[in-house]
This record gives structure tokens, sequence and C-alpha cells, in this order.
């Protein structure tokens, strides 16, 4: 396929795990909005949350930025390939 | 506010080239029981509610529906953006090609333009949250229908991803119900 | 932790009642994901064999 950005497996991965971490999130926060008083949701949910830190910090050091509001190598690396809808997880 | 993060919610393989299909998702994507629907109904109320659990739900369950139509704008893409214009002529998509190109523009699988008309605040928590229930049945149904037509497996395989979420969604909102309910109750004895 | 079902008890006409979900198991991270949600008790697959060839689904089997 023409222009198709190929990534490396390692950064797939990450970005993979980072992903999954990130759903988990998802699903405690939901939870948790109903539930604020359920203290194993909440433990559940804050230790993705670390998780969650560790691996944003990882990624955005190693590949670049996912968020606008990171810290950036020169050139800014925000804005490069690819973005979300060109990744292919076809072997995933 | 917004923050925006350069990833998807869920990794989406697309197995085929099949503008027939990317004109059915679409229903999806501008459609009145489509992402873009749910994530601006949701969000919309929120300023109506008055209990604090209620408004989060809203606020995060209407900002997870705009992840989606970015999935479901992203399933169309990739469905589409290795296709001749042989291999899109005599399918459905022609028409949205003629007007849209090769772009992404919210309306339905029958061509209608997404409107603000597709959902409704009342600004009453119980008609809203029933509202809410009914859109995420809607969708949840939407999805089965399109996972019928679908022939391609990626594509299939985020279909029932969405569809899932549809039905965790309901049961937020549900609970949501619950809580509008259980103030009331209190309020009669004041 | 309150219990949030004591209202069960005082259902009401003219009124609809989800009820709440209490966490209990969770999915692992990469199982969640692929699922759509973290909970067991929330997963409820689309199996098209419960709808008869005309899409019509088959409520009374």
């Amino acid at each position: 396929m023409e222009g198709e950005i190929i990534m490396s497996r390692e950064q797939l991965n990450l970005l993979l795990e980072i992903m999954e971490v990130s759903f988990v999130l998802d699903e405690t926060a939901l939870y948790l909005n109903i539930h604020p008083n359920d203290e194993r949701a909440l433990r559940l949910h804050n230790d993705a949350a670390s998780q969650y830190a560790q691996l944003m910090d990882m990624y955005q050091a190693r590949y670049g930025l996912l968020r606008n509001e990171g810290i950036s190598r020169f050139p800014w690396s925000y804005i490069d390939d690819p973005w979300p809808w060109d990744v292919n997880f076809n072997n995933f | 506010m917004w923050i925006y993060e350069k990833k998807l919610q869920y990794p989406i393989r697309v197995d085929t080239t099949n503008p027939r299909l990317a004109a059915m998702i679409i229903e999806q994507f501008g459609g009145a029981d489509g992402e873009l629907s749910a994530g601006l109904r949701y969000l919309s109320q929120r300023w109506s509610m008055d209990n604090k659990r209620v408004v989060a739900t809203l606020n995060d369950i209407g900002t997870e529906e705009l992840a989606h139509w970015e999935m479901i704008g992203t399933l169309v893409y990739k469905l589409t953006k290795d296709a001749t214009v042989e291999e899109i002529k005599g399918t459905p998509f022609e028409a949205h090609y003629v007007n849209h190109g090769m772009g992404l523009y919210p309306h339905n699988a029958a061509g209608v333009p997404w409107t603000a008309t597709f959902f409704n605040v009342k600004g009453d928590p119980v008609a809203d949250l029933h509202e809410d229930m009914a859109a995420e049945e809607k969708a949840r149904a939407t999805y089965e229908w399109l996972i019928n037509i679908s022939d391609d497996p990626g594509v299939t395989d985020t279909l029932r991803f969405l569809r899932e979420r549809e039905i965790v969604h309901f049961q937020r909102f549900g609970e949501a119900l619950r809580i509008v309910q259980e103030d009331m109750n209190c309020n009669k004895y004041y | 932790m309150k219990n949030m079902d004591e209202i069960s008890r005082n259902m009401e006409l003219a009124r609809a009642y989800v009820p709440f979900q209490i966490m209990n198991q969770v999915f692992n991270q990469k199982e969640a994901l692929r699922r759509g949600t973290l909970f067991p008790e929330l997963y409820k697959p689309y199996t098209p064999n419960c709808r008869d060839e005309n899409g019509r689904r088959n409520y009374y089997e």
C-alpha cells in the first residue's frame, strides 16, 4: 500500500500496552463516577494510573509526543507520522 | 476542556478495500444513532444535571463517544484510502465521492447530513437519562446490523468492540438514573 | 459502603430500574481491551445465531 507508515515492532508493542492500560482507566473511571466509595476499584484505578504515566513518559521520550503538552525533542515531534488513523495494526 | 491523545481507543485492523462497506459504516459517523450524536447529546446534557456523579458520567461517556467517532472515521478512511475510482463506481460510496471526494463528512448511510435534530436535551434529568439509555440500545442494535452485513473480519472485530461499549454505557446511564431517582426520593422528605 | 440497593425494596410504579453493578473480578488488560470491557459480568457478546434468516431475534428460544 502506498505511503504506508511502518512502525517498529517495539514501538507498536509499547503503543498497544499504552492502549490497554488507557482502556482499563476508561473503565475504572466510568465505574468510579457512579461508585466513588468503592475502595478496591479506586486502588485498581490508581495502580493503572501510575503505570500509564510511566508508559507515556517512556513512549514520548523514545518516539515523540502523543500529547501536545508534552516535552519534545527538536524538531517538534507532535506533528510526526503516523497519526492514529494511519497506524497499521494488521499484524497485532 | 478537552485534551487530545494521538492514539485510537482500540487497535483497528481493516482487511480489505471496500467502499460499499464504508458507505454503510458511515451511518455511525453521521447518523442519528451514531457516535457524533451520542457525544454531543451527552456533553450537551451535562449543564442541566444536578448530581455530580451524573455530570461526571455524561462528561466521560460523551468524551469516549468522540473517540468512537474517530474510530468510525478511521474505519471509513482505511476501507477507502486505496480505492480506485473504478472500485468506487457502482457502490453507494460513489454518491459520497461526487460530493466529498475521498474526504470524510458526517452523513448517514442514506446520505442525510448530520443534524442536531438527531438528539434532544430536555433539561429534565429523568427524561434525558432515558434518552441516553435508548440511544445506547439503538447504537447497539445498529452495530448488530452492521456486523450482519460486514464481510471484512477486521472491521467486524472493531464493530464488536464498539457494540460492547454501548452495553457498558447503558449500564452506567441506568445507574445514573437510579442516583437521580434516589435524589428525588430524598427531596420528598424535606 | 452504603448498600445502594436498599432502594430496590422501595420500587415505585412508573419508574425504570437498572441494578447497580458491584465490581468483582476483572479481565486482564489485554483481554479487557479485546472484549470491550474490564468486567466479565458486563460482557455480552453478539451471537448472530440467535437471529433467524430475516435477522429477527429469536426471543423465545
